[in-house]
C-alpha cells in the first residue's frame, strides 16, 4: 500500500540565488533561463506583514520584487535547479538567510551606475563562505567600467570571479550560472584538499 | 502552462484566515521544510485526499507532479508557514513525501559530485 511511483520520483533540489540591489535585473536574469515565468512569492510579504509602500525610489522603475522571484529549470530526470531572486530593498534582508541556507552558490547583480548597491549582498555571502560571482549587468549595452575597476571598487579577493554578464540573454546567463557552479566546485575542492 | 494558471475559483478572494487552515499554527518549533524541497504525492495520498480539508486537499491535487514548496505556496496563494505547516502534516499521514535539498558540505566528496552534475546539467542547457 505504501509503494507508489510518486515515492520512488524524488527529484533533488539545489538552488543559487541571485542578489543585488533594487532594480538591477534580478527578475530578468531569473526569467531569461527559467523554463517558467519568474513567479512572485509575495506569501512571505503577507506572512511577515510588511508594508509596499515604497516602490518608487529607484529611477524610473515603478514595480520591484517585494518579496522575490523563483524560477526553476530541470537539468536531469533526478535533478532540479531553483533560481531565487532576493528581495533588493534593505528592509527585506531578513529573509536572505532562508534563501541562503543550502545554496549552493550565488550570483551577485551589480549596476555600475549604483554600485553600492550590492555592497550588502557581497558582505552577506562573505560571511557566510557562500561561492558567489560578480556578474556586471550590461543592460544597457555599455561596459562603462573595467572588470579589475569593478573589483577594486568591490575590493573583493581576485578569486572571486567577475563577469559581464547581460541579464536578457540566456547564455549569458547560463555562462553567468557556470562560472558559480565551477567557484563552488574550486572551493569545495580546495577545502576538501586541506581538510 | 496551465499548471502555473490557478483555478478561476480562487478569484473570489478567501474567507478562511490563512492559518486557520492550520489551526493557528506557524510551524515553529519543527526543522523548517527547505522552500525547494520536492513535495510528491503518494498513492495512499490520493487514495485519503477526501479526509482532507481546504489547501491540504489542493496540495495532494497539485502535488501528483512533484513541486517545490515555494511553488505550492504561489499555486495555493497562501504563506509560506501555512503550506510547510500543511505539508508536514501531510507527510506525516504518509499522503505525501518530501525530497530535501542535499546538505552543503564541501568537504564530502559526494558534494563534489552532486556539483559536478549540477555543472554539466547547466552546460548542456
Amino acid at each position: 500500500m505504501e509503494s507508489s511511483h510518486s515515492e520512488t520520483r524524488g527529484r533533488t533540489p539545489v538552488k543559487i540565488v541571485v542578489a543585488g540591489g533594487f532594480g538591477v535585473g534580478k527578475t530578468t536574469f531569473v526569467g531569461a533561463i527559467s523554463e517558467i515565468e519568474p513567479i512572485r512569492s509575495e506569501a512571505l510579504i503577507t506572512e511577515a506583514s510588511i508594508d509596499v509602500d515604497d516602490l518608487y525610489e529607484s529611477g524610473t522603475k515603478t514595480t520591484t520584487t517585494v518579496a522575490m522571484d523563483f524560477g526553476r529549470i530541470s537539468l536531469k530526470h533526478d535533478l532540479v535547479l531553483y533560481l531565487f531572486g532576493t528581495p533588493g530593498q534593505t528592509r527585506f534582508h531578513f529573509m536572505w538567510n532562508e534563501l541562503a541556507r543550502g545554496a549552493i552558490g550565488a550570483v551577485v547583480l551589480v549596476d555600475t551606475r549604483r554600485i553600492e548597491d550590492c555592497f550588502a549582498a557581497i558582505d552577506f555571502f562573505e560571511k557566510r563562505q557562500t561561492p558567489f560571482v560578480v556578474a556586471i549587468n550590461t543592460f544597457d549595452g555599455t561596459r562603462v567600467h573595467g572588470i579589475e575597476e569593478v573589483r577594486n571598487a568591490l575590493q573583493i579577493d581576485t578569486r572571486i570571479p567577475i563577469m559581464y554578464c547581460d541579464a536578457r540573454v540566456r547564455s549569458e546567463v547560463q555562462d553567468a550560472l557556470i562560472a558559480v557552479v565551477e567557484h563552488a566546485l574550486d572551493m569545495a575542492t580546495s577545502e576538501a584538499a586541506t581538510g | 502552462m496551465s499548471v502555473w494558471d490557478l483555478p478561476a475559483t480562487r478569484q473570489g478572494g478567501r474567507v478562511v484566515r490563512p492559518y486557520v487552515m492550520t489551526g493557528g499554527r506557524t510551524g515553529f518549533g519543527a526543522p523548517a521544510i527547505a522552500l525547494e524541497a520536492q513535495v510528491a504525492t503518494t498513492t495512499h495520498g490520493l487514495k485519503m485526499r477526501h479526509m482532507f480539508k481546504w489547501e491540504a486537499a489542493e496540495i495532494i491535487g497539485w502535488s501528483r507532479e512533484e513541486k517545490a514548496l515555494i511553488e505550492l505556496s504561489a499555486l495555493l496563494d497562501v504563506p509560506i508557514g501555512v503550506v510547510r505547516v500543511l505539508v508536514a502534516d501531510l507527510r506525516s499521514h504518509g499522503a505525501v513525501t518530501v525530497s530535501d535539498p542535499p546538505a552543503i558540505d564541501r568537504s564530502d566528496s559526494g558534494y563534489t559530485d552532486l556539483l559536478q552534475k549540477v555543472l554539466d546539467g547547466i552546460k548542456s542547457l
